[in-house]
């Protein structure tokens, strides 16, 4: 039997802390405010976003704590720089345990004139992998992300780095991009802290198609993949690192809010798809949105060499009693009745594996979720969502059932929606 | 060296372009111009992203929209922030700078008229409204007309070696537009003075055309789906006596006018908003034929009863 030692899952994470600096720039940003109401061509688009809740209880892995409190609020400047350039700078204060901070989720360039369907976007940026990701969290039906986001993209990924994207000539919608990013908030935990982490540390490659069927459906389906220098755990610590015990996986920090993920590993492939429904392909009184995605993180740990030639005839009996990937799954259908309603459900569901000693120890958690919304106009929502969650191996999620109330107003520019 | 960037890009589309110019490929926003640039460039491959029975203030920057803005050589829309709500994501997604600025494939069609109800200051406690103006320009005559002659400098500005060829067709829907405008005007003189409630300011240039008079709206605020108190306070205003149907366009639900026209004892007409919105609008003046047509049959049973 092979003795895996214990090691402090603790997440490489970036915490994000409140900067002098960001302040200054806040401060200096917030006088735009008197020109929001006609955003023009020498005007930045300004907008904000104000969501506030209440919760029941405490959810899995969620930014979300327990009672009242704000969510993501969101300050957001965009322009066309000149002919060749678009910029926007979106920043998000958040609030936790009573401080605040201030987090720079999209800082980023794009070009807008490269010939031939090219554009590149560098910066800070939200990823282009899967369905969501690169959706806006105040313009989702549901108050979390699914599980699957939450556990293997730290909510939504956005992180530093460069884009470059192409879409196809063709009749069909058919995008390609990659993406290359430092990676920092989906390190796997450096157990032994003397860890040399790849300083560009993710790269992705993806791809879309999409198109109409009739005049009434729209539908896209995509194919990511994400391969993270820095995503496998490895287990050369020998030592065990007893004060350590209580956070000894990265799955149980469930208050974490700093955008790491829980789970990591060397590949990630994600399949998504999405369809959408409305009656005449009119979508001002009624429509659906059915979406649905798969992931798998795989390689999420590595055995450190001599220990792998050391123990090379135990390695078939090892692989027995562990998979060496996550996955996770959700699908969601949500539906408009009148302008103002709609409501959504979600089933999801995360397969992981969490470190115990010597061993890796599966985890399920399962959840469904019901949400109704009311629109009094498209810039106000008001949300009522309840959660049923059912865990294998999660510590610190006993309750079954959690209730939220939501509101997310936007204020200012009327920013366009992606599909 | 950005000079030198520019002038490497700029030849380099200039080359794309001129193999691309077989067939020009127009992307209007509303069937209207779809319709109008059938008009001038019938030679071209004209797309619209909405129908008639779309409302085209919410549509889906959907995956078929960017692809065929991908390979647009123009775009044509109302514009006056009409399409503020997903034509910029069309741009941005669709990678395809010939068609972002108005000096080169970008049309807005509001740009070349004076617009009605534009307003110095807007609130967002106002409803879905824009300084620009109303931008449901196509019912209007003058304007269309307008519209068209900047239209066709448009197609002329970006295929000058057909520049004889657009010259013509612009001469023929002109002449075609002036005779038919005649008609119109003729027909609208008999409406002058009817009252309507009706939905939205959707028709806003039909009736500053025809001189009807919107005395109410179904939507308590612009963009706003109509309230059970809004209605109440609409059907009170139809108790009155003086109005003569309730008037609501292809796109839009007519329950709430139904409900107001079953308590009012009012007829609840359906107009098409553009070509395609019935079966007799196949273009634009069969869409001006129709909807007067359908306006005139509504005043004279009015009248009538």
């Amino acid at each position: 039997m092979k003795n895996l030692p214990v090691f402090a899952a603790r997440l490489a994470a970036q915490r994000p802390v409140p900067n002098v600096k960001n302040a200054i720039l806040m401060s200096a940003l917030l006088p735009l405010f008197a020109h929001a109401q006609a955003p023009t061509l020498s005007n930045p688009a300004v907008s904000v976003v104000l969501d506030g809740y209440y919760q029941s209880d405490d959810r899995v892995m969620t930014e979300r704590a327990k009672g009242f409190g704000l969510g993501g609020t969101e300050l957001a400047l965009s322009a066309s720089i000149d002919d060749m350039f678009y910029g926007k700078f979106t920043s998000v204060f958040e609030f936790h345990e009573g401080e605040s901070e201030i987090l720079v989720e999209e800082a980023f360039m794009q070009t807008m004139a490269l010939p031939n369907g090219f554009t590149v976007r560098a910066g800070r940026f939200l990823s282009d992998i899967g369905y969501l990701n690169n959706q806006h969290l105040h313009t989702d039906a549901f108050t979390s992300r699914p599980s699957a986001y939450r556990a293997f993209l730290g909510g939504h990924y956005f992180d530093d780095g460069i884009r470059l994207s192409y879409i196809a000539p063709t009749d069909m919608y058919w995008l390609l991009g990659a993406e290359a990013f430092a990676g920092k908030n989906l390190r796997a935990a450096d157990e032994s802290a003397e860890r040399e982490y790849s300083s560009t540390g993710v790269y992705t490659a993806f791809t879309k198609i999409g198109g109409d069927i009739g005049i009434e459906s729209s539908w896209q389906f995509g194919l990511s993949y994400m391969r993270n220098e820095n995503g496998q755990l490895t287990t050369l610590a020998e030592h065990e690192d007893e004060h350590h015990e209580d956070e000894h996986s990265a799955g149980h920090d469930e208050h974490g809010h700093g955008h790491a993920a829980a789970y990591t590993g060397k590949h990630t492939y994600i399949a998504d798809f999405v369809y959408k429904w409305a009656p005449n392909g009119n979508y001002k009184y009624q429509h659906l949105t059915l979406s649905a995605e798969y992931f798998r993180v795989a390689d999420f740990f590595t055995l450190a060499e001599h220990e792998h030639s050391d123990h090379d005839d135990h390695h078939g009996e090892e692989a027995n009693y562990t998979q060496d990937y996550h996955q996770a799954w959700y699908v969601s259908g949500v539906y408009q009745f009148t302008p103002h309603w709609s409501a959504g459900l979600r089933y999801g569901k995360l397969a992981s594996h969490v470190q115990h000693d010597d061993h890796f120890e599966p985890q399920t958690l399962k959840e469904t979720e019901l949400s109704i919304a009311w629109h009094n106009s498209h810039f106000s929502t008001v949300r009522f969502e309840l959660s049923h969650q059912s865990n294998l191996g999660f510590e610190h999620a006993n309750n079954e059932n959690v209730i939220t109330l939501q509101y997310v107003m936007t204020l200012g520019a009327h920013s366009a929606h992606q599909f | 060296m950005r000079i030198n960037f520019k002038v490497i890009i700029s030849s380099i589309l200039l080359s794309l372009s001129h193999s691309a110019f077989a067939q020009m490929n127009i992307f209007a926003c509303e069937p209207e111009y779809a319709a109008l640039a059938k008009e001038l460039a019938p030679e071209a491959s004209i797309y619209s992203a909405t129908t008639a029975m779309q409302d085209p203030h919410q549509v889906q920057a959907r995956p078929s929209l960017i692809a065929k803005m991908r390979r647009a050589d123009l775009v044509v829309c109302a514009g006056a922030e009409l399409e503020i709500g997903w034509l910029p994501m069309l741009q941005m997604k669709a990678a395809n700078a010939n068609v972002r600025s108005t000096d080169k494939g970008l049309f807005f069609a509001a740009d070349h008229v004076e617009t009605l109800d534009q307003l110095d200051f807007v609130d967002r406690s106002m409803g879905d409204v824009h300084t620009q103006g109303n931008p449901h320009l196509h019912f209007s005559p003058t304007r269309m007309l307008t519209i068209a002659q900047a239209l066709t400098n448009k197609l002329i500005q970006l295929e000058p070696q057909n520049s004889a060829r657009y010259q013509q067709h612009f001469a023929s829907f002109s002449e075609r537009w002036q005779a038919a405008s005649k008609q119109w005007q003729q027909r609208a003189s008999q409406l002058q003075g009817m009252k309507v409630i009706a939905y939205h300011s959707s028709f806003r240039y039909l009736f500053d055309f025809a001189g009807i008079e919107q005395v109410a709206d179904l939507e308590p605020k612009p963009g706003l789906a109509p309230t059970s108190s809004h209605l109440t306070k609409l059907l009170h205003r139809a108790n009155e006596g003086d109005i003569d149907t309730i008037i609501v366009a292809s796109y839009q639900d007519p329950r709430g006018a139904k409900w107001l026209a079953d308590k009012a004892d009012l007829p609840v007409l359906v107009l098409p908003f553009s070509v395609g919105g019935n079966k007799q609008s196949g273009d634009l003046f069969s869409l001006y034929d129709s909807v007067l047509t359908l306006l005139t049959q509504a005043h004279t049973a009015q009248q009538a009863s």
